[in-house]
């Protein structure tokens, strides 16, 4: 609770949230901390758990060291390697706060493994940024 | 008839029975040594039925009133433009809701199969193509098309003025009278009525439902009463041919799309754009889940239409179709190129990968079975029927009774 309160604290400020609390705010069935370069994402599904063969939305978190601005999400994908194609639906992206983010439309169609990918923003003049996670759904 | 005279008769024709269902087996029965992760796979191709579902953005799905007045329209030809086409014409009951010809027949020969309608109203896209996001909307595309029923929004306002029945159950379900309403309105809500009929056609469970239910609650008895042949070729659609991937859960199909190499000339010159037209017909059509006709736009049956997504690999996409009923609905392919069962496992068996989209599905690889493991999947597919579908009749219908206007009503 103490961590959930502190996190509403500076995204109320406007700072990006803090990197102790990410996420925190977030559903915790399903919940998945990723990290890289520095940068924390957090996602949870809605409902739990990522779904077969029905649209399913993230609540995204993205975080990192305190002070420093979080990097913007720009899309939020998916795809199966071993398939090698992606989902047939485009999922749209809300900003609901500093930092945070709703992705809805997203749609897993075939059971396997399959790659979530978040692109977030680079630093000025740098590339996009890609955080994957890779699930399992039957 | 004598009585062993009859005796003979009821035992041939209880033998017939089983030969149908692939029950005459030389092999004692059993139950195959499927695998905890076998059995899991298995499990997901139920439970049948599946929770009800109802036509997107249809206010009309599941009223009974609505599906009577749906089932008086599908069967009647007046409703084309020279009326000898029913809905009823293509999608005959007896031969699983499809017609038995590789290509539709309507005013001339189209360019794909028939789809059979049996659980229709469970699938996310409808027609090969998946042009319709609704089974309403997927209804006015024959009604409307020059080489199918042809028909116009005012002669069928006309003809259903000029049927009594019809008017009166017009009335009841629309609360007007249909010579009153504007005609583009009363061909959306025909396509709803009808819509709301074809949702009521769920298959009954079958075999396979039955042998999946008795693994689950582990009741060996009754899950050896499924063939030995069909267990086997389970076990060959579950694991080694991959079927389950694309033909997965309870309706065997994840209801998206696919190349699977079968050619998409439809004549010399000419292709069958599949998924990619359907898009581009979706996203072009009036009466989709986020028009106006929609009784529900802005719900979470339109986000598939909001979200989807058109790729250069959609191009000789096909719907991948569920497999219930299955061998009720020959020929089969969006083309019907592939007369039989057999014909498809062999497609499957020795297809040529090149044929395949570079950027499609890389999981297809020629499955390359011997007799004995085609004859399986065949023997298989054969359980995923139910048994009373071919011999489906439309339900009695009480006369119309025209609602009586109340007191101080006009």
């Amino acid at each position: 609770m103490k961590r959930l309160g502190c996190a509403l604290v500076l995204g109320a400020a406007g700072v990006g949230t803090a990197w102790a609390a990410c996420g925190d705010s977030l559903p915790a069935a399903g919940r998945q901390l990723l990290e890289r370069g520095g940068v924390q994402l957090v996602y949870a599904p809605q409902g739990g758990s990522v779904p077969l063969g029905r649209h399913f939305a993230l609540d995204i978190e993205v975080c990192t060291a305190a002070g420093s601005p979080a990097p913007a999400l720009l899309r939020v994908d998916a795809d199966m390697p071993a398939h090698r194609h992606g989902m047939n639906y485009r999922s749209t992206l809300r900003t609901l706060a500093p930092g945070r983010y709703l992705a809805e439309g997203l749609m897993w169609h075939m059971p396997g493994r399959w790659r979530l990918i978040f692109e977030l923003a680079g630093p000025p003049g740098q590339p996009v940024q890609r955080i994957t996670h890779e699930l399992v759904v039957e | 008839m004598n009585r062993p005279g009859r005796w003979w008769a009821h035992a041939t024709a209880l033998l017939a029975a089983l030969a149908m269902t692939g029950a005459v087996s030389a092999e004692p029965p059993a139950v195959l040594d499927f695998t905890p992760d076998e059995r899991a796979r298995i499990l997901r191709h139920g439970p049948w039925p599946p929770p009800p579902a109802l036509d997107a953005g249809n206010a009309l799905a599941g009223r009974p009133e609505a599906i009577a007045l749906g089932q008086r329209l599908f069967f009647d030809a007046r409703l084309s433009a020279d009326g000898r086409l029913a809905c009823a014409s293509c999608h005959r009951p007896a031969q699983g809701f499809a017609d038995g010809l590789p290509r539709g027949v309507g005013r001339s020969v189209l360019a794909r199969n028939t789809p059979a309608l049996w659980n229709a109203v469970h699938e996310r896209w409808l027609g090969w193509d998946g042009a319709a996001d609704s089974l309403w909307s997927q209804h006015l595309q024959p009604l409307r098309a020059a080489s199918e029923m042809a028909a116009s929004a005012a002669q069928v306002r006309a003809r259903l003025a000029g049927d009594g029945d019809l008017a009166c159950r017009w009335q009841q379900v629309f609360a007007g009278k249909v010579d009153a309403d504007d005609a583009e309105r009363v061909l959306v809500g025909t396509a709803k009525a009808i819509a709301a009929f074809v949702g009521t056609l769920v298959s009954a469970r079958t075999p396979f439902d039955e042998f999946r239910d008795a693994l689950a609650r582990g009741d060996t008895i009754a899950a050896a009463r499924y063939p030995l042949p069909a267990q086997r070729g389970l076990r060959l659609f579950i694991g080694t041919g991959q079927c389950s991937t694309c033909h997965v859960g309870p309706r065997f199909s994840h209801g998206e799309f696919g190349d699977i190499g079968v050619p998409f000339f439809v004549r010399p010159g000419v292709v069958d754009p599949g998924r990619h037209g359907g898009i581009a017909a979706l996203r072009a059509s009036a009466f989709n889940l986020l028009s106006r006709w929609s009784d529900d736009p802005a719900g979470e049956a339109a986000l598939k239409t909001r979200h989807v997504q058109a790729e250069q690999r959609n191009f000789g996409e096909f719907k991948v179709p569920g497999l219930r009923n299955v061998a009720l609905t020959a020929p089969y392919m969006h083309n019907g190129s592939l007369p039989t069962l057999d014909a498809v496992v062999r497609h499957y068996d020795q297809m040529d990968p090149d044929r395949v989209h570079a950027d499609g599905e890389q999981i297809l690889r020629p499955l390359r079975l011997n007799e004995g493991q085609r004859a399986d999947l065949v023997a298989f597919l054969g359980t995923l029927s139910d048994p009373g579908a071919g011999t489906w009749r439309p339900a009695a219908l009480a006369p119309c009774a025209r609602p009586k206007a109340g007191p101080g009503k006009p």
